[in-house]
């Protein structure tokens, strides 16, 4: 590292730190931090964003073109360590925008002048319309076609599981192009328009009583054939890609407790719970409320590697871990919750936030360790990407998908 | 107590298996867990038809007077079948419990009555802690008037909110003392408590001065608790095998017919493992709860070493099971629709009814003179 490169990365630190020092008021910072919003990105929030990515820190490490400064990676995690500080939304898009991520790197010009601005102030809602019920794991195998007319394409078919589809303005569409070669060749990826009348989106109650995600049924869609990222038939690629970033921002975090009762002081929850049920003196609960913590911990220091290798550079395989890490990391939690609080975990409702808590993080850990891929699937990536372990043989890879066995 | 013979088990578990196949479907299940009382007045009638509520309840006072490895038996189908009923709040844990306090006089009358399930009652023994040891007990009793007042919370207790008749454990100057309490009396507060698994009933109880009538107990109180909470863990024991063993009935036939990349998701090693793994827990489950329940009746055996074992195994296959049944069905478990919610929420709370597997881990431990 030169010196100037330290002098420089000193007075960007200033520089940050200077801009939230006037802007990330206690006003502003008080109001989002107190959000209980998942769904819904409020007014306020959006105000924030538009603030940040005005100023250039939402996506420093693109090009000035598209609201960054062209800074290298290294010099961009340290605004994102500035933001976390202080616990700022907003930066290190350039890492964890999923949508605009994407969309930067295989799409085509209008689309990003139309839509990378308002992704990135969460302006518009997005989903992912991969999922099939003949397609999950074996996403390669979906069935939903999109046939070129004109300018356009003509979309049919059927998507599952599409979380936030009701709420949607544009979802990440992966659909058939081509039937007469191999699964993984005839695919593209669109951005696909969801408020049409070819659209109809039917909410699915989930285990957890909420109604998040959805089944979608695309009847005769239009989808403008500029809204297609990468080549007609590349759309496996695009995928992958998006798939990458979804599944680091799946292993850096996930949602959290919903009963909107907060705690109070800034103790570990799981020691805090422990300790309000009168049970941190429990040497079984300690050991294992120690190796939860861990578990967290341990993934955190991953991240922060993987993170540290990505700025100087090269690529990383520990980036592939966070995901399976943290399904374990949200299965033990609910585990341990109930096991600490007991009898009481029979209960929900708000009158039991405690037991409600237990309860949502037990179900909803499942949403990270099905959701984006399951587990299953994820040490098979990891095995034979990462490993370099021999692949399984795949019996459809090669022939024409119409030729494919389906359920 | 009679003792069945193994064809005559064998036919009174295929009769319950056919009365629950016609009539605690999923589609009933998911109609009655919405419902306020949470248990279908037909189906109870039936089950009193066949003798299943009044099983383990004496011939002499109008049951079948069977122990219990029939017991055992029958709760493997009803788990199976996530039957909704007041059946191991009345049938079992308050009718034992009356038998075991031995009062002749008030059993003369109250269990014809609970034995046909024409009475529900219900029996209060924990309060907040959920603790199923004397300490847990939060009531106190007083004289007055020549009879007794009642003061104090009990928690977590079944079908409460249906109960016709209150057995009531609570704390006496001269040590614990059982009460018969009329749950319509205006001291009397029930509280319905809303539950993750909507197959169950629970509610807590508060007594403010409630008039109380004494038990005639026989024997130490918390003696005849044991032996109502022993034979409630064998119950429950049957039901958590008999859950766990049709959420992987219903798993493996899934993983035969769901196909990714162009064959059978059971043909992935990942999944035919996790199987693999969990028939080894089932098959555990089942084996531990036979075992406690003939251990249980038979006196000269390690009862309590047999069903803490069977306490923590059973619960812990269920749980087990039914949790990685939702990841191996993938995201249509994850699906209010798909019935692996269902037992997945039914094993949590059997893990937690009669006290944790750590608590029973500990027992099984004591009793093994550890
Ligand atoms: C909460 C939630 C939110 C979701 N949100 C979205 C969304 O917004 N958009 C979207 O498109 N999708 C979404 N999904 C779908 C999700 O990506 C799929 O559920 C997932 O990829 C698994 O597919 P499947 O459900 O069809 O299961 P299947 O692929 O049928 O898998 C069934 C079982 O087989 C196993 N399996 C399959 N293939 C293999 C293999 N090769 N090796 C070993 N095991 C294997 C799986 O691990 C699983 O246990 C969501 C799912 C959930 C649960």
């Amino acid at each position: 590292m030169t010196t100037t490169s330290n002098t420089n990365d000193e007075s960007l630190r200033q520089e940050v730190k200077a801009w939230l020092a006037e802007n990330w008021t206690q006003d502003i910072s008080k109001e989002l931090l107190n959000e209980q919003i998942y769904w819904e990105v409020s007014a306020a929030r959006k105000n924030w964003l538009k603030k940040v990515v005005e100023a250039r820190w939402a996506v420093p490490s693109w090009p000035e073109e598209w609201h960054g400064r062209a800074i290298a990676n290294e010099q961009a995690s340290i605004i994102e360590r500035e933001f976390a500080k202080v616990r700022a939304p907003g930066a290190g898009q350039d890492r964890n925008n999923l949508w605009a991520n994407t969309l930067l790197a295989q799409g085509q010009q209008g689309l990003k002048e139309k839509l990378i601005g308002p992704l990135l102030r969460s302006e518009v809602n997005m989903c992912l319309l991969y999922s099939e019920p003949g397609a999950g794991s074996d996403l390669a195998g979906i069935r939903t076609r999109a046939d070129k007319q004109g300018d356009h394409y003509l979309v049919n078919g059927q998507k599952v599981w599409t979380s936030g589809a009701a709420t949607a303005e544009y979802g990440m569409l992966v659909a058939r192009t081509n039937w007469d070669v191999p699964k993984h060749q005839g695919i593209s990826f669109f951005f696909c328009p969801m408020k049409q009348s070819g659209i109809e989106v039917r909410p699915l109650k989930q285990i957890t009583n909420e109604s998040h995600f959805n089944e979608v049924f695309i009847t005769d869609a239009t989808v403008p054939a500029e809204n297609i990222l990468g080549a007609p038939g590349m759309g496996w690629q695009v995928l992958n890609m998006a798939l990458a970033y979804e599944r680091s921002s799946m292993g850096e975090g996930a949602r959290g407790p919903r009963s909107g009762v907060k705690q109070t002081n800034k103790e570990e929850p799981l020691i805090n719970l422990a300790r309000e049920a009168s049970r941190l003196d429990e040497p079984h609960l300690r050991q294992q409320i120690a190796q939860a913590i861990a578990y967290k911990k341990l993934n955190a220091l991953n991240t922060a590697r993987a993170k540290a290798d990505l700025s100087q550079g090269t690529s990383s395989s520990i980036m592939s871990l966070g995901k399976l890490a943290m399904s374990r990391i949200l299965h033990e939690e609910g585990r341990l919750r109930t096991e600490i609080l007991g009898a009481e975990s029979l209960l929900e409702g708000a009158d039991h936030p405690r037991a409600e808590d237990a309860n949502f993080l037990s179900l909803n850990a499942y949403f990270t360790s099905i959701g984006g891929g399951t587990d299953q699937v994820q040490r098979n990536i990891i095995g034979e990407r990462v490993l370099g372990l021999p692949k399984e043989p795949e019996v459809d890879k090669t022939i024409a998908f119409r030729d494919v066995r389906t359920s | 107590m009679n003792t069945l013979s193994s064809e005559e088990r064998n036919a009174l578990k295929d009769s319950v298996s056919k009365l629950m196949s016609d009539a605690s479907t999923e589609a009933e299940v998911r109609r009655v867990m919405e419902t306020a009382q949470g248990f279908d007045s037909d189906l109870w009638r039936a089950l009193s038809e066949m003798g299943v509520i009044g099983l383990i309840t004496d011939e002499k006072f109008g049951g079948s007077g069977v122990g219990p490895m029939e017991l055992e038996a029958v709760m493997e189908e009803t788990g199976a079948a996530l039957l909704c009923s007041p059946l191991l709040a009345s049938g079992v844990i308050a009718a034992e419990l009356l038998q075991a306090l031995g009062d002749e006089t008030l059993n003369a009358d109250l269990m014809p009555r609970v034995a046909t399930g024409e009475t529900i009652a219900s029996a209060v023994i924990t309060g907040d802690k959920g603790c199923w040891t004397e300490s847990g007990v939060d009531i106190s009793a007083t004289a007055f008037e020549g009879g007794w007042q009642l003061e104090g919370r009990g928690n977590y207790v079944l079908h409460a909110q249906n109960a016709d008749v209150l057995i009531v454990i609570a704390n006496t100057e001269s040590g614990l003392a059982a009460y018969t309490v009329d749950p319509s009396d205006d001291a009397v507060q029930i509280e319905a408590l809303p539950t993750l698994d909507r197959t169950l009933r629970i509610a807590s109880v508060r007594f403010s001065g409630a008039g109380a009538k004494q038990i005639n107990a026989t024997r130490p109180v918390w003696e005849a608790v044991s032996q109502a909470l022993n034979l409630a863990l064998v119950a429950l024991a049957g039901e958590q095998a008999g859950g766990a063993k049709k959420v992987l009935d219903f798993t493996v036939e899934y993983a035969k017919t769901r196909i990714q990349f162009g064959r059978q998701i059971g043909s992935f090693q990942a999944i035919k493992h996790m199987a693999a793994d969990l028939l080894v827990e089932t098959e555990s489950a089942i084996s531990a709860a036979r075992h406690a329940a003939s251990s249980l009746a038979d006196p000269s055996s390690h009862t309590h070493e047999a069903i803490s074992l069977a306490a923590f195994a059973c619960a812990d296959a269920f749980v087990r099971t039914a949790a990685d049944g939702v990841q191996m069905h993938g995201g249509i478990a994850f699906t209010w629709e798909h019935p692996a919610h269902l037992y997945l929420k039914r094993a949590r709370a059997n893990a937690q009814l009669f006290g944790s597997s750590d608590f029973h881990r500990e027992n099984y431990l004591k009793a093994l003179g550890g």
